[in-house]
């Protein structure tokens, strides 16, 4: 079964001379283990793209099932709860709290989500992130490439199903930028996640196993690369 | 909590603000509380003392004891347990260089208006004066003799008692004929039946039978006819309402802004799937701790302020009154908070992250 999957979904903005198809009738799936890269120019849909598919706003038409649940038809209470469940984000900008130490960070899920990563695998996951001598750091002593890699820690710590990143590497220079590539590569692969990550930075594209190019709201597979 | 507790601990500056005037906030609560309940005493301590129920007074006095004029034989205790008689009258007292407001009770002295004498014994004779004991704080001591404003008679204070004040005045206990000497000097003996009311104790007050153009009135609307009392304590509650409102006000806007500061951060939270309820709650606790650490800051600096303040700031504390504003001031700044969890429900997680 695919992990997600959207049917003909399509998202209109405002209405009359002011109307804007953000996204055209839209088919998508992703199995486990994919790293999908979404690329496109400004403008042409892909946050509305990545924020349908996370359950952050609800499609005009068509249905977006999550592990074969049609969250479309939730209420907000109840896609927030799904989003807890089955959903990492990690966004452009750093969506950490400031006011809690990277360590608290996680604790604040135990707070709201039981089962999360067993303690273990959680120092494994600080390892390969690299941020295991940070976890008294707070967010503001952090460089930005540290608190993107503390934001892929808070984004896998809840074992979700899906991971969503939207631009993660904006905010870093290029060996940054692949070494959290790798990350997310690697974690998908190891812990079978379905990653999309949506980037205008063409370089990117080499770490994913399918690429979709986006334009006008218009959704269509680039390339497919072989299976590593 | 954990959410709450962490972002206090990291923004002390701003919390201790928000504490601080919480704090000022319930100090003058609690000391205006302990003012008015000062000033009540001042006027009724020695109502208080009767532990009667009710007064019988003419109609026409309109619940004011020195208008009401009436007879011994008027009463008879029907429907009383037990009732007692008093002759009042204000003056001034005099003696060397100390002088006092004061209020004399013409009592029959088995009756139960007799109070506890702490100190020396009960009058005996005529012109004998049980005195309330703040009189001594002003310098009279036992067997002074006191000059009264408007007579010639003298009184003896012959002994003490205490928690005897009546509309501010100490009380001095005499028996019913000294009052009529001081009030009618030659004339005493034709009007030595004359008194100014009946205070009466029974279990039910609408048992009590009085003649016609007489009235009943039970303590409580008694005491709220005594001269300013009512007037006094409706602006302190006034004030000490007024400043829950302020509490609630206060809070409300610094809780706001602190939210308007926080939305993007709980934007985050919510897209990460945190549920409104739970941000809810953290912002709740919060209100709560911080309310609760004013208002207990608040109580003991009113303690300490109680504790050095002279005694002739008319302050005592009813503790199950501070107790109950203490609660009623989180309770409100709880409140407050309402209003900033509207904000944080309406959030909508797409605008947080950005597009
Ligand atoms: N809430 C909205 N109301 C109206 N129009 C919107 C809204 N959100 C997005 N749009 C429009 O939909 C189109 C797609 O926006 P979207 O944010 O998905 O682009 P994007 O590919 O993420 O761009 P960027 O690379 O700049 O982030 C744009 O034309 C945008 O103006
Ligand atoms: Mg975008």
């Amino acid at each position: 079964m695919a992990v997600l999957e959207m049917k003909q979904v399509r998202k209109i903005f405002g209405s009359g001379h002011t109307e804007v198809e953000a996204l055209k009738p839209t088919d998508f799936s992703s199995q486990q283990g994919e790293l999908i890269a979404v690329i496109g120019p400004s403008g042409s849909g892909k946050s509305t793209f990545l924020t349908i598919a996370g359950g952050l706003q609800t499609p005009t038409s068509g249905q977006v099932f999550m592990n074969g649940t049609d969250i479309t038809k939730l209420k907000e209470k109840q896609r927030s709860a799904i989003r807890l469940k089955e959903i990492g984000f990690v966004l452009q900008s750093s969506n950490l709290v400031p006011f809690l130490n990277v360590k608290q960070q996680m604790r604040l899920l135990d707070k709201v989500k039981k089962h999360n990563l067993p303690s273990e695998k959680l120092q494994e996951l600080y390892q390969t992130l690299g941020i295991h001598k940070l976890l008294n750091s707070f967010p503001s002593d952090l460089s930005g490439g540290e608190k993107q890699r503390v934001a892929i820690a808070k984004a896998l710590y809840t074992d979700p199903s899906i991971i969503l990143a939207d631009e993660p590497t904006a905010s870093l220079d290029s060996d940054r930028a692949f070494e959290v590539m790798e990350m997310l590569q690697e974690i998908t692969t190891k812990s079978n996640k379905t990653t999309i990550v949506v980037t205008h930075d063409t370089r990117l594209i080499d770490y994913c196993d399918k690429v979709y190019q986006i334009t006008d709201g218009r959704l269509a597979l680039q390339t497919e690369q072989a299976q590593s | 909590m954990f959410l709450a507790w962490n972002e206090m601990k990291n923004n002390k500056l701003r919390f201790t603000l928000i504490v601080g005037v919480l704090l000022l906030v319930s100090y003058l609560v609690f000391l205006l509380s302990g003012l008015a309940n000062g000033l009540e005493d001042m006027n009724k301590a020695a109502v208080d003392k009767w532990e009667a129920q009710g007064v019988i007074l003419t109609e026409e006095s309109d619940v004011n004891l020195p208008q009401s004029s009436l007879s011994l034989e008027d009463y008879d205790g029907e429907g009383a347990d037990e009732f007692a008689s008093l002759a009042q009258i204000s003056s001034i007292a005099t003696s060397g260089d100390n002088k006092s407001n004061v209020a004399l009770f013409g009592i029959h002295a088995d009756e139960f208006i007799m109070p506890d004498i702490t100190e020396g014994e009960t009058f005996q004779n005529d012109n004998e004066v049980v005195a309330d004991a703040s009189l001594k704080e002003e310098g009279f001591e036992l067997g002074d003799e006191l000059q009264l404003a408007s007579t010639e008679e003298k009184l003896t204070i012959v002994g003490f008692t205490d928690n005897a004040k009546f509309i501010a005045a100490p009380v001095l206990y005499t028996d019913l004929q000294t009052v009529h000497k001081v009030r009618y000097g030659e004339a005493a003996e034709m009007y030595k039946e004359q008194i100014n009311a009946f205070v009466i104790r029974t279990d039910d007050l609408s048992n009590v039978d009085v003649k016609e153009a007489l009235e009943v009135v039970d303590t409580t609307t008694f005491i709220e006819n005594l001269p300013g009392y009512s007037e006094q304590k409706l602006t302190l509650n006034f004030m000490i309402y007024f400043l829950f409102v302020i509490s609630a006000v206060v809070l409300a806007i610094f809780l706001y802004v602190l939210t308007i500061q926080k939305i993007s951060i709980f934007g985050v939270m919510k897209a990460q799937g945190i549920s409104s309820k739970y941000l809810a709650n953290s912002v709740i606790a919060q209100t709560f701790l911080l309310a609760a650490a004013g208002v207990v800051l608040g109580f003991l600096l009113t303690m300490v302020t109680g504790f050095f303040l002279p005694d002739i700031v008319p302050i005592a504390f009813n503790y199950l009154d501070l107790l109950l504003y203490g609660i009623v001031l989180v309770f409100v700044s709880v409140l407050g908070a309402l209003f900033s969890i509207q904000t944080i429900v309406k959030i909508d997680p797409l605008k947080a992250i950005g597009g």
